[in-house]
């Protein structure tokens, strides 16, 4: 930092900052338009994740990348940028989620939760509070959940903006995906319809050909709460599509 | 302390008991006693008499300001009351101190024990409740005051809030709900519970009329807001009766749907 | 401890030799958080009257039996709104009085019209105490605070351990035992009293506890709150009689 003495030299620092920051958060939110896509979808029945996996080498095990992560028992995550990234986002939620139950005795809701992890966006940057993190989060979430407003899809940027969707895509096809998301959806989808729906919006922005091992799903429903689809289940969806 | 008998709850009463005493005998300096020792060699007893330091009063943290609650639940509502009585040893502090607190509009908590404790206790919980509406915009559920008060209880486990207290209001499906507390966070949900000075006068009371307890071909029909009402009154006017804490006057909180209605009753004055 | 003496039982070098009652070597002992009260003032009055309220206390300082100081004053005018009484331990008082006069100074400065009511000093006074006592270093008081606050009068009580309430009447020390039913009595059978007859019951209750409180004295203040301001009147006596005292058994 510098010294103080230097009036303009303090000023452009404090400027270049502040502009670094701004950089910095663009840069990153640019970077999620590089990560594999992901798509959510919220209907009354329940809430569906879906991502594409990409799986680069055929010596990769596909199951081994994980892109839909359970956050409580009543909440799923989708992620897109730099995975590594989310560890710690998700590592916060789950806390969170965990230390709601345990002082309430209820399930944390699931704005609350995005909340919380959405203040880790903005901790990093050269100022002396708290530990040092150089550059922004690279990744964009989707939570999907179910608290007392019934089914809910928070889409959550690198800024740490959070907001609400019936429908949201995100990652490198997100464009063609939102575009498509918005001429299919309506508020009377069924969750059967809406697993479809992101699984054919996936197929259509994917370089790679979809199947039941290059594609991830999650739902989120009333009673069984947040559950991964199991390989057969994917299966029986991608049958449907044409 | 003979007021500890009073406070302590059967469920943790021994425990806490040893627990302040140990408190004490790490904070205060006690003075020194006459030290007695055998000398063996002459098979006589000598008392060797240390010299002590100044003697010490030691600063007891704790006070005791007497007072009942109680919390009923019926089917669509509770009663919370409380005597309005604080007092200390056999002085009157003042005959107008409620020691019910009306947390949420569908939440009250009757708070007895040491004043100081109750009064701070009730301080965190207002600004806690206050923060929980802030970060998830909503107000906090019965069921979820009663865990987060277990939790700050507990977090003082080792210099303890010295209060009982007795949470009513109704639970997420609109039904009457009680939880009791000891005092250093132990916690169950009931449907009836009286707490403080004249809770071993009331609890039995309540047992027969409300919980049918050894009865014979009683019609158990389910107790209605306005039997409640009439309960409270009784209970507490034959425990002013008895206890020199409990006296003066008694606040009913009513909780409905429709918010909390608060009624007041005379007790003696003696 | 380690012995360091030159010889058995005697002084470390530059300390001196102990004598019996003098453990002025001891160092082995834990940090003292706790104390006890040593020049202390007695009971605080206060009532509520017509339009105000009155608080009184009389001006003796204690060394446990011995009456030490006598002209000491434990009332304080916090600002036209509000007073202070102190009963406890008059150093821990005049440290109470220090800060909160460093308060009103500050407060001043800022000029922006703001100034700490009755109810919010009587809140500050509650956390204050409670909070030394959770340090297990009490300020060794008991304390009144009155005054008047949105045209009505207010007295509240807080003591070492924080224990707080609001009250129309209230006494401390052996003032709960000896002036506090007097004073109940005549505030429930006029809860508007007029200032005159505020002062002359309080005159009353004190001159009753010089006649029955070792620790008392016949010298005493009074603060008054009304709208027109706060202020302390005194010192000031009781007429007393002594002339029964001769015939109690035992008074020789």
């Amino acid at each position: 930092m510098n010294k103080g003495n230097d009036l303009i030299g303090c000023q452009q620092n404090i400027f270049n900052t502040t502009n670094n920051k701004e950089t910095q958060l663009e840069y990153a939110i640019e970077a999620i338009k590089l990560g594999s896509t992901a798509i959510g979808i919220q209907t009354s029945e329940g809430v569906v994740l879906a991502v594409e996996k990409r799986v680069t080498s055929s010596l990769i095990e596909p199951s081994s990348i994980e892109k839909i992560v359970e956050i409580d028992t009543h909440i799923g995550c989708a992620m897109s940028g730099l995975i590594a990234d989310s560890r710690t986002m998700i590592d916060k939620a789950r806390v969170e989620a965990q230390n709601h139950w345990f002082t309430y005795n209820e399930r944390m809701t699931v704005e609350s939760v995005t909340q919380s992890v959405s203040n880790l966006a903005l901790a990093f940057g050269d100022d002396d509070a708290g530990p040092a993190m150089s550059r922004p989060f690279g990744v964009a979430l989707l939570f999907a959940g179910i608290d007392d407003k019934g089914p809910q899809l928070f889409h959550m940027d690198p800024s740490g903006t959070f907001i609400q969707f019936d429908a949201k895509a995100i990652g490198s096809g997100s464009e063609g995906a939102q575009q498509a998301l918005q001429e299919v959806y309506h508020k009377a989808m069924s969750l059967k319809e809406a697993k479809k729906n992101a699984l054919t919006i996936l197929k259509q922005v994917m370089e790679e050909k979809l199947n039941a091992t290059n594609v991830e799903m999650g739902v989120c429903v009333p009673g069984t709460m947040f559950t991964m689809c199991t390989k057969e289940e994917i299966e029986d969806v991608i049958k449907d599509i044409q | 302390m003979k007021t500890l008998g009073h406070m302590i709850n059967s469920r943790f009463g021994s425990h806490l008991f040893d627990l302040l005493s140990s408190c004490r005998k790490n904070f205060h300096i006690l003075s020194k006693q006459p030290k007695i020792s055998v000398n063996i060699g002459q098979m006589d007893t000598v008392e060797e008499y240390q010299h002590g330091g100044p003697k010490q009063a030691y600063f007891n943290p704790y006070a005791f300001n007497g007072g009942t609650v109680l919390a009923v639940a019926g089917e669509d509502f509770s009663v919370v009351a409380s005597d309005t009585r604080l007092s200390e040893g056999f002085s009157i502090f003042t005959r107008d101190n409620p020691k019910t607190y009306n947390l949420t509009s569908n939440t009250v908590l009757g708070c007895t024990g040491f004043h100081g404790d109750a009064l701070t206790l009730t301080k965190v919980l207002e600004a806690r409740l206050k923060m929980y509406e802030h970060e998830h915009h909503k107000p906090m559920s019965t069921k979820a005051i009663a865990a987060m008060l277990s939790t700050i209880l507990y977090y003082k486990r080792f210099f303890p809030y010295y209060v009982n207290n007795i949470l009513g209001g109704l639970d997420e499906e609109g039904k009457g709900c009680v939880y009791s507390f000891d005092p250093v966070g132990s916690y169950e949900r009931e449907s009836f519970r009286a707490g403080g000075t004249a809770s071993s006068m009331l609890q039995p009371l309540l047992d027969n009329q409300i919980g049918f307890k050894n009865q014979i071909g009683v019609d158990q029909t389910p107790l209605t807001k306005e039997k409640a009402i009439f309960l409270v009154k009784d209970v507490f006017t034959s425990a002013a009766e008895r206890d020199i804490y409990t006296g003066d006057q008694l606040i009913i909180n009513v909780i409905t749907k429709d918010g909390t209605r608060t009624e007041y009753f005379p007790l003696r004055r003696d | 401890m380690m012995e360091t003496g030159f010889w058995h039982g005697g002084p470390k070098p530059g300390a001196f030799y102990s004598l019996p009652g003098n453990s002025s070597t001891y160092n082995d002992m834990p940090r003292k958080h706790t104390q006890q009260p040593i020049t202390t003032g007695t009971s605080v009055l206060g009532v509520k009257f017509d339009g105000g309220i009155i608080l009184a206390a009389d001006m003796l300082g204690s060394y446990g039996s011995l009456a030490r100081f006598r002209n000491i004053s434990r009332l304080m005018k916090v600002n036209d709104q509000t007073v202070l009484g102190a009963g406890g331990d008059y150093a821990d008082y005049q440290h109470i009085k220090d800060i909160i006069e460093q308060r009103m100074i500050d407060e001043e400065c800022l000029d922006d019209g703001f100034t700490y009511t009755p109810k919010a000093l009587h809140s500050w006074m509650t956390r204050v105490m409670y909070n030394r006592r959770s340090q297990f270093n009490p300020l060794w008081n008991v304390v009144v605070v009155g005054g008047i606050q949105d045209n009505e009068p207010f007295l509240g009580f807080v003591d070492k351990i924080g224990t707080a309430f609001k009250s129309d009447v209230i006494c401390t020390g052996y003032g709960a035992y000896i002036a506090q039913p007097l004073l109940r009595e005549a505030y429930e059978k006029n809860n508007a009293m007029s200032e005159q007859e505020a002062k002359a019951l309080v005159d009353r209750c004190l001159k009753v506890l010089f006649y029955r409180d070792a620790r008392s004295f016949n010298k005493y203040e009074i603060a008054i709150v009304t709208k027109d301001g706060a202020r302390i009147e005194g010192p000031m006596s009781s007429d007393t009689n002594w002339d029964i005292a001769t015939m109690v058994k035992g008074y020789e």
